[in-house]
């Protein structure tokens, strides 16, 4: 069968490569990935390009992927417990909130995310500190 | 980067300073390769011997820590042996004279005793340099991760101007991103400083221009640049000032971050603490709250190449699980919080952000549909507007009287230097197949085969002798703040005194050791430099036994079970 080719751009380092997949749609699953013509690889993909996207299979190596929001509903150093998506965001609300009264917005910090995210979740987390909480308190990974 | 990418390899010389694209960009070490086949001359700064060194005409191997030195050496040959571009200096840039105030003790033969680099061989670099055009400067975290950083990038900036080598292709300075959108967390105003497209939050018409657009009154102080976190919850007195709650978002900082002990305190005493990440980390065991993402190739966007590259990335699986993209996430809080946030998709917000962003205005995802990649500043909607290859074009720069500035700083030492306790110094260092907390890459079977824990100190090796290492041994590796275990790797590749290490492993954890020390200006830890000390572990099938332990008690704080890890 013919697989879906979806092109996208590399999500390691910053040179940018293009990178051509091959979709299996049935298995919801990439059947390899081969080198795009981007304008900065032209065709070329380095080890990473070519394998670097096995995680989303998640094979359980080193970490486990994250698939349920999680509380760690006894405090501090509690288990964490699976909640639903509702629980999660309202709790998150309502602790920022109650932070964010007591001791003003600049008590929150905020970061961005300099990797598979992409700008616009970048934008939206600046535009949410700067006018939902309050404060210039983001930064990200750059000078790190 | 002023210049694009594709353009590197048709400049006549190259200045690679502190960068080892080898390693951490081996497409854009491709085009440093061309070059040399094409004839382009090459100069590398670096105290290890890259790969680049090893192609290169001239290769300075200084002393870890002596940067500016050197920059500034090279700037009082170009000086005094004439080889300025007197026009482009007089027409394009203002402080020239200022500048040789603070460059005219920097004499080949001063720097010498600081870079221990040989005084002709900084004359014969300059020279290179000067006489090539165009000439172009590439550098990496060799340069940004010092306590003396963004000095050393005006210094580079320095060079390209005395010399007339801006404003033209395959010319200018390039700081490699190493990151694939670190370019664009900056471009989009994840930035304590800036809202998106680098408007300052301290400009009222900026900041009226933001207010307008997203309704509310917006906060005129800079904000806490994420290097101060630590301090600003362990040690900030003002209870207003002090961090109480900490987002963070597709970070690892109990990986990343300088000083992991400190780092590991802040996030225990912080009273909140939420991550939003793809895999469970190092973070995320001291975290309040988590919350489950899409990665890459789950959802759709743009990021921004280190050329200033606009590039889609897009959906090709349908992720598993009870995930949402950042973007939902985040405006769910939001909208949660009393500040609605709705959008469909990327596309929406992407608009939003252009129509607030002069230089990305003309960028549209219909033009990166079409050409695939638009370098800003791109102004303007029409298709005729494909970008900007390279920036300052003709010599205009983006100061208010278009004239880009001398600055002369002079040099100083990193803020911990090697003493009787600790005799070496260690530097971290990226490798080819991780990339950086390998949370990704160490989640793919064909990477993850390459390199494990707990990893690889660098060292000469009359240092080995001198400590009685071979390689592969466990050894020690100590500083004031902490330890690691790791495996000797003897390389001549290195100096003596001099360690390196990759910052990806938990057992081999190199951020243990190193330092909080920042840029002022920039607010970079000195990654590249801290005293340390290594020892020799007597009891080896000890050292063996305990790293293997280690690392099967992180990996099940990671919810990864044990009978699966009998198995990988």
């Amino acid at each position: 069968m013919a697989f879906e080719q979806v092109q996208t751009t590399c999500p390691y380092c910053g040179a940018g490569c293009q990178i051509m997949f091959h979709v299996d749609r049935e298995k919801n699953q990439i059947v390899e990935a081969v080198p795009a013509m981007g304008r900065t690889n032209e065709g070329t993909l380095c080890l990473k390009g070519h394998y670097g996207w096995d995680y989303l299979n998640d094979p359980q190596l080193l970490t486990k992927r994250l698939k349920n929001p999680m509380i760690r509903k006894g405090g501090k150093k509690s288990p964490l417990v699976e909640v639903s998506w509702e629980e999660a965001i309202s709790y998150v609300a309502e602790k920022l909130t109650e932070i964010k009264e007591k001791y003003g917005p600049d008590a929150i910090m905020g970061t961005g995310s300099a990797r598979g995210a992409g700008n616009e979740a970048n934008y939206l987390m600046q535009k949410f500190m700067r006018a939902c909480i309050g404060t210039n308190n983001v930064d990200h990974c750059a000078r790190i | 980067m002023s210049m694009g990418i594709p353009e590197i390899e048709d400049a006549s010389c190259l200045l690679c300073f502190g960068y080892n694209g080898a390693d951490s960009h081996p497409i854009v070490a491709r085009r440093i390769v061309r070059g040399r086949q094409k004839g382009m001359k090459i100069i590398c700064v670096d105290p290890r011997v890259t790969e680049t060194a090893r192609i290169s005409d001239i290769h300075m191997q200084l002393k870890g820590g002596s940067n500016l030195a050197l920059v500034n050496a090279m700037a009082n040959v170009i000086w005094k042996e004439g080889l300025t571009d007197d026009a482009f200096i007089a027409e394009h840039t203002k402080g020239f004279d200022d500048f040789l105030k603070v460059i005219e003790k920097y004499t080949p033969e001063y720097a010498e005793k600081i870079c221990q680099v040989p005084a002709e061989t900084i004359r014969q670099a300059a020279r290179m340099y000067a006489v090539s055009k165009p000439a172009m400067i590439l550098y990496g975290m060799g340069v940004c991760q010092f306590s003396q950083a963004v000095d050393v990038v005006k210094g580079l900036a320095n060079l390209a101007l005395m010399t007339g080598n801006f404003g033209g292709p395959s010319m200018g300075i390039g700081p490699v991103r190493g990151q694939n959108n670190v370019q664009g967390a900056c471009d989009m105003g994840a930035l304590p400083n800036s809202y998106p497209d680098y408007q300052s939050v301290t400009d009222p018409a900026a900041r009226r221009k933001f207010e307008e657009a997203w309704g509310v009154t917006l906060s005129d102080k800079v904000g806490c640049p994420i290097t101060h976190v630590p301090h600003r919850i362990l040690h900030e007195t003002d209870e207003k000032k002090k961090i109480h709650a900490y987002y963070i978002f597709g970070e690892d900082p109990a990986q990343s971050d300088p000083d992991l002990a400190e780092v590991r305190e802040a996030l225990d005493k912080c009273d909140f603490v939420i991550m939003q990440d793809i895999y469970m980390n190092k973070t995320g065991l001291h975290a309040d709250v988590i919350l489950p993402a899409t990665a890459w190739g789950e959802h759709d966007g743009v990021y921004t190449c280190a050329d200033r590259g606009f590039q889609r990335i897009r959906k090709a699986v349908e992720p598993e699980g009870n995930v949402k993209p950042d973007w939902q996430i985040i405006s769910e809080i939001s909208t949660a919080m009393g500040y609605p946030m709705k959008y469909s998709n990327t596309e929406e917000i992407w608009n939003e952000m252009i129509a607030l962003c002069p230089d990305f205005a003309g960028a549209t995802y219909e033009k990166m549909e079409k050409y695939g990649s638009v370098q800003w500043p791109c102004r303007d909607k029409s298709m005729e507007d494909r970008g900007t290859p390279y920036l300052h074009k003709n010599g205009i720069f983006a100061t208010k009287d278009h004239k880009a500035l001398f600055y002369g700083t002079d040099w100083h030492p990193p803020l911990e230097l090697e003493n009787d306790e600790y005799p070496m110094t260690l530097s971290t260092v990226r490798e080819v197949g991780h990339y950086s907390v390998r949370t990704m890459t160490g989640n793919c079977r064909m990477l993850r085969n390459l390199e494990d824990e707990p990893g690889w100190v660098q060292m000469n090796p009359q240092d080995c002798r001198r400590l009685h290492l071979s390689k592969g041994e466990l050894v020690k590796i100590l500083s004031k703040r902490g330890y690691c275990i790791t495996r000797c790797l003897p390389t001549e590749r290195v100096k003596t005194g001099a360690t390196y290490m990759t910052y990806q492993w938990w057992v081999g954890a190199c951020n243990e050791l190193t330092t909080a020390y920042l840029d002022p200006i920039s607010n970079t830890p000195e990654y590249k430099y801290c005293a340390c000390r290594v020892e020799k572990i007597d009891d080896q099938e000890w050292a063996e036994r305990h790293v293997k332990e280690l690392y099967a008690q992180i990996r099940t704080q990671m919810g990864i079970s044990a009978e699966k890890e009998a198995r990988s």
